[in-house]
């Protein structure tokens, strides 16, 4: 056992097999999201949900990748070929690695970096990209229309998404994820910092796309927005994404104010999944609760609420930490 | 106000015959013919006095084709019918579509089914019909496709210009709830204007009117509305009694607007929800569907089917209620009373619900009259017209029940107008429960053959989308001459481009889905 322990921790093995790990778990996460939201929504929506395949249904979303897997994969004649196979792919980088910096347990980190949080942040920023990418190279209007409309989500959330962390790396005078974490020991800083949880968790339901802010692909508007001209496994891998980001969004909003890993008697990572799954069941509850806003109403929430909102939150948590 | 109006006519047009005609038996209380140079003059008149014109339809008669214009009140009751008669070999007329809007979708009609041309119309493009079509369908006899119209089938082909670009909404799109395609022109997310492309749904029901007898054309008018299939259908079997004048016994006439009344609220419940879902909520459609599926079970009891029913015949009904029904509806109504304050709670008070909705297209008092619509958006708009108060038919004149309308006319008030209709058709259904008399539910003096007297009759009934306008030309035999309907949404959607222009393509959804159409009634 200690020379498997010896083996596992050398570094190039330790990266390999923490990548591995991330990738079995992007995958069974996105498996079981789906299932969940499909639940929850049936719950919510006076219905069952699925319960034919497997014991609760729990099958289901295998089988519907593997019906995803094999359809025909269809590329329209009119699409930008290397945007539009390129698109799908690189959704997925930023998504990956996220993973690397996040602490899912005291010791379970593929690679704690100083600059953990920058990294996400700055990593999360290319996910607009493949979007724009996907609505650019479909040649499509609806899915350009989406593909712009996301663009302009993404800038004027990320601000307020960075500004909601900003007091806590001030609190902490650190940039990685496991100090800020080991920095909650004595109380989360949700409770000192009540208003950049709220302002964080809003603005990170916007960056995943999601209802109320769902607008690159609202249906009713844009049949599916930007991934409208997409089917089969490239379709599948959109859909891996959003439900990667959505817990990776729930994972900082954890790390950042809810302690982490951290908790009595349980393992910290039993801890940390139970936190971040919270977290998803309220983004996913928020879907099917509310209608959608609009484009001019959503940019302005975000550039005359949130941001104006953390500023005044970063200069109060400034001037405190000053006296 | 008819002896008033018959004055003030009689002076502005002084050398023309204005008939009194008995308004129970034909529907409307003046009519006249007249020239080419009087009908400005004569839609000039209705204008000032604030009638609407609820419909154009033409008729042919052989000799010559015949334009009637129907105007009516929204305060008070007064129909008149201005007719024109044109030549059948070159059929032009005047357009009024300058001094009411609502008049250039039913010219446009006019044009490509009876081939009659209206000169200075500004746009006398096709609305329903396709490439394919050689002759004018309406005509009685075969009259081919001029080489000038026929340039006009297929004509319309969007142009994109510097800044901006086209989006079609439709023919298959999430939004439009059947096939109904409107052509955005769009500069980034505004819309610069609409144009609403028809006759995806397109069956010629006015054709097959006169093919076949008035009880063999009862289902189809279930087939048109298919959400409001009830009204529809009382609103066909009340004209047709009304024309050849059957009596109902009152039993019947109570069943039948328990049973419209019900049907009423199923529509507007399905409405509620699928509105919702265009502006992004999905969860309602789930509960009201669970409410809908009341009604259709006592309905499915009665009548035996689910959504196009077929359930009135001319002089009853085709099967008495039974206690199943009485007890079922009742505990319906105890079920639907709890349920306004969920989705007050779930919906009305949503904030985002508010921002979507509210002083989105707002309809003015002028602007609903000029374009005629009619129903819940009428009513949104602050007037309160409901032609089961006006001009009452079965058993609406015993029933008390309020007129909600709304204040500012957008879609915010469309919503509240349809849940307070809800309420007040629940009272309606109490009411009539408590006073449903015994009796037999068909009257003896059905005739076998329906024999209807020759001459016309406009018949109005209010449908859960608005005002439905049956007009029907008899010429004594089993089979009408001429038989036009005047559908609600048809008039609702024109509005659509004056609505929607300016307004972001997010509000285009909202106010498309606070009209309420339903495609396969305007399509017909």
């Amino acid at each position: 056992m200690d020379q498997l322990i010896a083996i596992f921790s050398r570094e190039p093995i330790k990266t390999v097999a923490g990548l591995l790990g991330v990738l079995i778990f992007v995958v069974v996460n996105a498996l079981l999201l789906t299932w969940a939201e499909r639940k929850v929504a049936g719950r919510m929506q006076r219905r069952i949900g699925p319960k034919e395949v497997g014991p609760f249904g729990l099958i289901q979303p295998i089988a519907d990748a593997l019906k995803l897997l094999g359809k025909e994969i269809l590329t329209p004649r009119q699409v930008e070929k290397p945007l539009y196979y390129l698109a799908p792919t690189l959704v997925f980088i930023p998504v990956l690695v996220s993973f690397v910096v996040i602490p899912f347990d005291a010791s379970l980190q593929v690679r704690d970096i100083n600059v953990g949080i920058l990294v996400i942040l700055a990593f999360s920023s290319l996910s607009v990209l493949s979007i724009l990418f996907a609505g650019w190279g479909s040649n499509n209007k609806y899915a350009l229309i989406g593909s712009i409309r996301s663009v302009a989500q993404n800038v004027a959330y990320e601000i307020p998404l960075l500004l909601s962390l900003l007091p806590i790396i001030m609190m902490t005078n650190s940039l990685s994820l496991k100090e800020i974490v080991e920095a909650q020991k004595n109380g989360w800083f949700v409770f000192w910092q009540p208003l950049a949880f709220i302002i964080y968790f809003i603005a990170g339901v916007a960056e995943t796309n999601r209802t109320p802010f769902d607008l690159p692909e609202a249906e009713s508007e844009l049949v599916a927005g930007y991934h409208t001209e997409y089917s089969g496994m490239r379709f599948a891998l959109f859909f891996l994404a959003e439900y990667t980001n959505i817990f990776i969004v729930s994972a900082i909003a954890v790390t950042f104010f809810l302690g982490g890993y951290q908790g009595p008697f349980l393992p910290g990572i039993v801890w940390f999944l139970i936190k971040s799954y919270l977290l998803v069941f309220v983004i996913i509850w928020l879907r099917w609760t509310f209608p959608r806003v609009r484009f001019d109403q959503l940019l302005n929430f975000s550039w005359k609420v949130l941001i104006p909102l953390t500023f005044i939150n970063l200069l109060v948590t400034g001037g405190l930490l000053k006296l | 106000m008819v002896e008033k109006t018959r004055a003030e006519l009689t002076a502005a047009l002084k050398d023309c015959e204005i008939l009194t005609v008995p308004y129970r038996e034909r529907g409307y209380h003046l009519s006249l013919d007249v020239d080419r140079r009087k009908l400005l003059t004569v839609a000039g008149f209705f204008d000032e006095r604030n009638f609407y014109l609820a419909t154009i339809i033409c008729v042919d008669y052989r000799e010559y084709l015949e334009i009637v214009y129907f105007f009516s009140h929204h305060q008070f009751l007064c129909r008149a019918k201005v007719t024109h008669k044109l030549d059948p070999k070159e059929p032009v007329a005047p357009t009024i579509s300058s001094v009411f809007d609502s008049a250039s979708w039913y010219e446009r009609e006019i044009h490509e089914f009876f081939g009659v041309r209206f000169e200075g119309h500004p746009n006398m493009t096709y609305l329903f019909l396709h490439e394919g079509i050689d002759a004018y369908p309406l005509r009685k006899e075969k009259a081919p496709v001029t080489e000038e119209d026929r340039a006009l089938l297929g004509s319309f082909k969007p142009e994109e210009g510097e800044d901006t670009f086209f989006v079609n909404l439709g023919p298959q799109h999430p939004s439009t709830h059947g096939v109904l395609r409107v052509v955005l022109k769009m500069d980034g997310e505004y819309i610069e204007s609409a144009e609403p492309v028809l006759g995806y749904l397109h069956r010629m029901h006015e054709k097959m009117a006169e093919n076949r007898s008035f009880l063999q054309f009862l289902p189809n008018t279930g087939r048109m509305d298919y959400l409001g299939a009830m009204s529809f259908n009382l609103g066909y079997v009340t004209a047709v009694e009304r024309l050849c004048g059957i009596p109902v016994p009152a039993r019947a006439e109570y069943v039948r607007v328990i049973a419209t009344e019900l049907n009423r609220i199923s529509s507007h419940l399905l409405w509620v929800g699928a509105y919702l879902a265009d502006l992004g909520a999905l969860t309602p459609f789930l509960y009201v569907f669970d409410d809908r599926e009341q009604i259709l079970d006592i309905l499915e009891g009665i009548t035996g089917s689910r959504l196009t029913y077929c359930y009135f015949r001319f002089g009853g009904l085709y099967n008495d209620v039974d206690d199943n029904f009485i007890g079922g509806t009742k505990a319906f109504i105890a079920r639907m009373r709890s349920r306004f304050g969920l989705y007050e709670n779930l919906v009305a008070n949503n904030v985002i619900f508010i921002n979507r909705t509210k002083n989105i297209g707002i309809i003015e008092k002028e602007r609903a009259r000029k374009y005629g619509v009619s129903g819940p958006v009428l009513r949104g708009a602050g007037i309160p017209m409901d032609i089961r108060k006006t001009e009452p038919y079965a058993a609406y004149g015993e029933m008390d029940f309020d007129v909600p309308t709304g204040a500012r006319g957008d879609a915010l008030d469309m919503y509240h107008v349809r849940v307070r209709e809800m309420e007040n058709s629940l009272k309606i259904i109490e009411q009539a429960l408590k006073g449903l008399p015994e009796g037999p539910i068909m009257t003896e003096k059905a005739p076998k053959k329906l024999k209807p007297p020759k001459g016309d009759m406009y018949h109005v009934v209010e449908t859960p989308r608005g005002e439905l306008g049956i007009y029907i030309v008899s010429d004594e035999t089993d089979k009408p001459w001429r038989m036009k309907w005047r559908v609600p949404s048809f008039s609702n959607l024109m509005i659509f481009p004056e609505l929607a222009k300016g307004n972001m393509l997010a509000d285009a959804v909202a106010i498309l889905g606070s009209l309420d159409l339903v495609i396969p009634e305007i399509d017909r």
